[in-house]
């Protein structure tokens, strides 16, 4: 087996790897504000990738169909606030844990019924002729994921870092009854918090459809990986999960490879397990200190 | 007692006969099917309950058991040529082993986290029997055929009474497990998981035992499944599966075997509904009449929020409007599951048990069987010698947090039979030696030990068990139990029956004679009329009093009280004071944390007085008092008050003039 | 400046306030005290509108406030230092004070440069956070927490103030610097509503006194009224 073709592999595993940390990185947003998370997220993906193809039908230009595919998954992460979210918040109960996995079965359903049930092509006027690059081919397609993940991950954190509101958002977090008395809304943030998430769901959607293809069951397998790179890295950290993410994407890239590729979702999986069992707070989190 | 014995023992008898009788009038071989699978169900769900419902975790495991406990059977049956019970027992064997398995990393966490290992865990199950086809035969399926049972060459209708047995058995071992300490502490650990430990209970250990319980019945139930199918497909126990035991479980009710059977036929009757329009149909048109009912009465009494009572109505509104306009409801089943689920958990969180337990008990008020009389205190809480040896010592102990040194370097002996008082300003470390003492916090260096043995460190539990009871300053009551249970669960020795014979209903006696003990204690601490008063129903002192009866039950050799006069009004500071010297006069040893100097000067043997983490002076509460160093600090007089007008009360009058 | 009229407010389905009623004048620093459990923190809470009140009429500067979410009320000029202090841990002491001012600063750019005469404000005030202004919020003490949890009150240039308990768990000294702190923010004309335990302290730079019992309000008047009041005497300043 020659080096260059496991490394070949390696790298296509660790660009798919990155879709895996975007779609955790949508799972950090909501938890930033409200330690809450869209158990459905894998759906919003889904259901924004449809959305988004059924724009491009239309024969709108590209740019712009790809910012109705965010504005869509935006309004897509608004209602599954106002649904889901916003009531077992209010209760600090963990009601909405229940209640995101509902809304995903229901949009599922109503994406295999409305879109059907196969699998579609997802055209795109970025190339998928390899590049050769230091030997490894690439192409601009999956190079086109790297981008997009890295470039929104860091105009985010520059919001978070930079702004006011940016603060709000881990005021809110810190102490919901204390940020209100400030004037923050914590509604409104946690909102705009599930708003960015749907976004970037929607991203996710539409920078791994033309190497997926669009499906009902494109995302959960994909929201499963996600969730391990999320709770791997730790909920909390911003850019643990792009490391985590390319890490699973190369080592599954190679599990399929090497033991089977019936067994491909299992490092994930495995990983997961592990990571609550060593270090629950993941490999980037920080340790809480109880209370009395 | 009777009335009691008639009315809940009555319909749980009653539920069970109907279940036996009617396939002896109803013979058709389609509704024998169905009530198989309901007390197949109704298994499972019993299981998923106790993750579910008593450790409040939601739990997306259970397919999986099901589908492990399934696998167990048929490869027992088809490879072994195993029996029934030999099948049954690997199935659930296996649930429970690979249960405790999952659950020893899966419960160090809580809420999403946990949530996601056993999602993990269903998924990696599905690949699993799907790519094991060597033990499994993959996604072809296996199939199996019952074996006989003691000779016998089962009937359809003779496995269903097998089913039905193995349900009520379940049930029954269920109730007597929830009527134990078992039940207790899985109630107490989700009120105050940090209490429960420091009572000696162990959090963790009762959480793992109950999720491995739960997923060895899912085993079981799992095996029954097999043998009633007789062919099984790893597609079968995936994700959807999973939510749909919950809507049973989250609809039935929770905390509720009786919810757990409401489920369970719901669960089972589903596909049937779906299956024929009218039936549909009829069944939204239900649903939104009780949603219109429910969130227009709650609207009207303010008792839910806009939301709880219009979003079920949109929801079943949607669904009678899909019965009329969706062709083929079947395509659409996860969509209605959906909704159907949605409008439970929104519009009625309790379930349907919950919602018709509560009228039910309001229609027939059941008197509780009344408690036995007190247990002498002797027995209950021995007394001890006061020798003044030294007993807990703590030797360069340090503990930091980051940079901030809470405690830096403290060196005390606590003597068998004082009272000792720990002072300091705030920040002073008193705090932190309190939780470093007693094990919530493990110590950065330095050495603990109680009788001369080290005690263990880092583990609350550890230390209760070693002998170190304390009370909390932030009261951590187990608000939603009685004050007798609150007792009760802590007290120390009293449980010896293996949990096997528990949920063979032996555990009774044992059960009395804790009763009696507990009731010892509240009377000692002048809370004996209020045994059956849930705590967060007393009025805040007879809490504070509470806290130090249930750290009692413990049989402590080193009682911590945490400012246990903080925020009492002045009478409730004087019982308080006066019950903290009855303890002292059975000899056990206390440490006293106390911001008011005069109950410690009322109180102490022995004062120590800390700032930054360091002892700065120690002797009699004079002595300390008088000290020149906590005067600087404690008291503040090194820096004159600029308007003395505007000073508070000058300590050391310590009860605040409120 | 700040009106309670009938107020009724409490927890689920309990009744913590049953008609409550008080005044803080423009200007002036009213002190509330009463028992643990006489609801004056509840009293806070439902001004502030942390929980909603169920019936009567909360009126800040004559308008109408009484069931808005609490950020409005805050946006709308009154600030409320809760019990327990609740300053944000993970965000640094110049960020908590910085998100004291949400109200009035930008929300995305500038907002250091706009919160800077704010700040040095509050610094000037409690040079101990000045010092401070780079650390974790939840690594300080109680004391100076105490102080960060009142100045980003005042970051927010208030119309009204709302103190529950700024003494709670304090050293005596650190009461001392609190309790002088409330004076000097009372000479710089500023209206504040104080729930205190010490109720002596709290009269004495009180110009007005209410005295709840059992969720309403009992006795009122001037200090020097409340201190010839036999039964208040005996009940809160013995």
């Amino acid at each position: 087996m020659p080096v260059s073709f496991i490394v070949q592999m390696a790298v296509s595993g660790a660009l798919m790897g990155l879709v895996y940390a975007l779609v955790a990185y949508g799972f950090q947003l909501t938890y930033a504000t409200s330690k809450s998370l869209n158990f459905g997220q894998g759906e919003l993906v889904m259901v924004s990738a449809f959305a988004t193809l059924s724009i491009m039908g239309t024969g709108l230009p590209y740019p712009l169909v790809v910012l109705l595919g965010l504005l869509f998954g935006a309004l897509l992460g608004l209602a599954v606030e106002r649904t889901g979210v916003r009531l077992a918040l209010e209760q600090k109960s963990e009601g909405w844990i229940l209640l995101t996995i509902i809304i995903g079965l229901f949009l599922f359903s109503f994406a295999e019924n409305v879109w059907g049930r196969d699998d579609r092509p997802f055209p795109t006027p970025i190339s998928s002729q390899p590049l050769n690059i230091l030997g490894i081919d690439v192409t601009p397609v999956e190079l086109s994921v790297a981008v997009g993940v890295l470039a929104v991950m860091l105009l985010v954190e520059a919001f978070k870092r930079t702004t006011l509101l940016g603060k709000a958002f881990e005021a809110v977090s810190a102490d919901r009854d204390a940020s209100e008395l400030m004037g923050i809304s914590a509604t409104r943030t946690v909102m705009l918090s599930y708003a960015l998430s749907g976004a970037v769901a929607a991203l996710a959607g539409i920078l791994v459809s033309p190497i997926t293809t669009v499906g009902p069951t494109m995302a959960s397998a994909l929201v499963l990986k996600a969730f391990s790179v999320a709770v791997v890295a730790g909920l909390e950290s911003g850019f643990g999960v792009v490391v985590v993410g390319l890490f699973l994407g190369a080592l599954e890239s190679l599990a399929s490879f090497y033991v089977g590729s019936g067994w491909r979702d299992a490092p994930g999986l495995v990983l997961l397990i592990l990571a609550l069992a060593v270090r629950p707070t993941g490999v980037f989190g920080k340790a809480v200190i109880r209370k009395v | 007692m009777l009335k009691r014995l008639l009315l809940v023992r009555g319909a749980e008898l009653l539920l069970f006969a109907l279940l036996a009788a009617i396939p002896l009038v109803v013979t058709s071989s389609y509704a024998l099917g169905l009530l198989t699978l309901l007390a197949i169900y109704g298994i499972l769900l019993i299981g998923l309950d106790v993750t579910v419902g008593y450790l409040g975790q939601v739990n997306l495991g259970q397919a999986a058991f099901l589908g492990l406990g399934a696998y167990a059977a048929g490869i027992a049956v088809t490879r072994y040529g195993a029996g029934i019970p030999l099948a049954l027992f690997m199935a659930g064997g296996l649930g429970t082993l690979l249960g405790a398995l999952l659950a020893l990393p899966a419960l160090r966490l809580e809420g999403p986290q946990f949530a996601l290992a056993t999602l993990s865990f269903t998924a990696l199950t599905a690949t699993a029997l799907n790519e094991l086809e060597w033990l499994t035969n993959g996604a072809q399926g296996l199939s199996l055929q019952v074996p006989p049972l003691l000779g016998h060459a089962l009937s359809k209708r003779e496995f269903y009474w097998l089913c039905v047995l193995a349900f009520a058995a379940v049930w029954l071992a269920m109730r007597n497990l929830l009527s134990s300490q078992w039940g207790r502490a899985f109630e107490a650990l989700r009120d105050s998981p940090i209490a429960t430990d420091a009572m000696g209970v162990g959090t963790y250990r009762h959480k793992v035992a109950g999720f491995a319980f739960g997923s060895g019945l899912g085993g079981l139930a799992g095996g029954l499944y097999a043998l009633n199918f007789e062919y099984l497909q790893p597609q079968g126990f995936q994700y959807e599966l999973t939510v749909i035991l919950l809507l049973g479980v989250v609809l039935g009710g929770r905390k509720s075997l009786w919810g757990a059977f409401v489920g369970a036929t719901l669960v089972a009757l589903l596909p049937n509904l779906l299956s024929s329009r009218f039936l549909f149909q009829a069944f939204s048109a239900l649903g939104l009449a009780v949603a219109l009912f429910a969130g227009l009465r709650g609207l009207a009494r303010r008792t839910l929020r806009p939301f709880q009572a219009l979003a079920p109505i949109v929801a079943t509104a949607t669904l009678v409007a899909g019965g009329f306009l969706v062709q083929n409801t079947e395509d659409w089943r996860k969509a209605i599951f959906a909704l159907m689920l949605f409008s439970v958990v929104v519009g009625l969180p309790e379930g349907l048990m919950g919602f018709a337990g509560r009228a039910l008990a309001a229609l027939f008020r059941v008197a509780p069987p009344p408690l036995p009389p007190p247990a002498p205190l002797d027995e209950v809480l021995p007394p001890h010698l006061a020798s003044g040896a030294p007993l807990l010592v703590l030797a360069g102990l340090k503990r930091w947090f980051g940079g901030v040194r809470a405690v830096d370097g403290l060196d005390l002996t606590v003597r068998a039979g004082q009272v000792h008082g720990l002072i300091g300003p705030n920040g002073s470390g008193k705090s932190t030696v309190v939780n470093v003492v007693s094990g919530l916090y493990a110590p950065t260096a330095g050495a603990l030990s109680l009788r001369g043995a080290p005690l263990p460190q880092g583990s609350l539990f550890q230390a209760a068990r070693s002998g170190v009871a304390r009370t909390f300053q932030n009261l951590q009551l187990f608000s939603g139990m009685t004050a007798l249970e609150n007792v009760m669960v802590a007290l120390r020795g009293a449980y010896r029956v293996p949990l096997p014979l528990i949920c063979l209903g032996l555990g009774r006696g044992e059960e009395r004679r804790a009763q009696a003990a507990a009731l010892a204690l509240l009377d000692f601490v002048g809370l004996g009329d209020q045994a059956r008063t849930p705590a967060r129903d007393l009025t805040y002192g007879a809490q504070r009093f509470l806290e130090i009866a249930r750290a009692l039950a413990r049989r402590p050799d080193v009682l911590i009280l945490d400012e246990p006069a903080a925020g009492l009004a002045h009478p409730d500071v004087l019982k308080q004071v006066e019950l903290i010297r009855r303890v002292h006069q059975r000899g056990i040893t206390i440490v006293l944390i106390e911001h008011h100097m005069d109950v410690v000067s009322q109180l102490c043997d022995l004062v120590t007085a800390l700032d930054g983490g360091r002892v700065i002076a120690e002797g009699t509460p004079d002595e300390v008092k008088r000290h020149p160093r906590v005067i600087a600090a404690y008291l503040g007089a090194v820096e004159p008050a600029v308007e003395p007008a505007a000073a508070p009360p000058a300590p050391p009058a310590g009860v605040p003039a409120t | 400046m700040l009106e309670v009229k009938e107020l009724y407010a409490g927890y689920g389905l309990s009744e913590v306030l049953v008609g409550t009623s008080l005044t803080v004048e423009a200007g002036a620093v009213v002190a509330l005290i009463g028992a643990n459990g006489a609801g004056k923190t509840t009293t806070m809470r439902a001004i502030s509108g942390m929980i909603a009140p169920s019936r009567g009429e909360v009126l800040l500067d004559g308008q109408p406030v009484q069931g808005l979410p609490a950020s409005k009320i805050a946006r709308l000029g009154l600030a409320h230092s809760p019990e327990g202090r609740k300053v944000f841990a993970p965000l640094s002491v110049e960020d908590n004070l910085l998100l004291g001012a949400f109200r009035h600063l930008p929300r995305f750019f500038g907002f250091r440069k706009a919160g800077a005469a704010d700040l040095a404000h509050v610094y000037d005030l409690f040079p101990r956070l000045a010092e401070r202004r780079g650390q974790l919020a939840g690594t300080l003490s109680g004391g100076e927490q105490q102080m960060l949890a009142i100045g980003r009150a005042l970051m927010a240039r208030p119309k009204v103030m709302l103190l529950d308990e700024p003494s709670m768990g304090l050293a005596p000294v650190i009461v001392q610097e609190v309790f002088r702190t409330i004076r000097r923010l009372k000479a710089e004309g500023m209206t504040m509503l104080l729930v205190e335990q010490f109720a002596q302290a709290a009269l004495e730079v009180a110009d007005h006194a209410f005295v709840m019992e059992r969720g309403r309000i009992a006795v009122h008047g001037t200090p020097a009224d409340l201190r010839r009041d036999e039964r208040v005497v005996a009940a809160y300043l013995g």
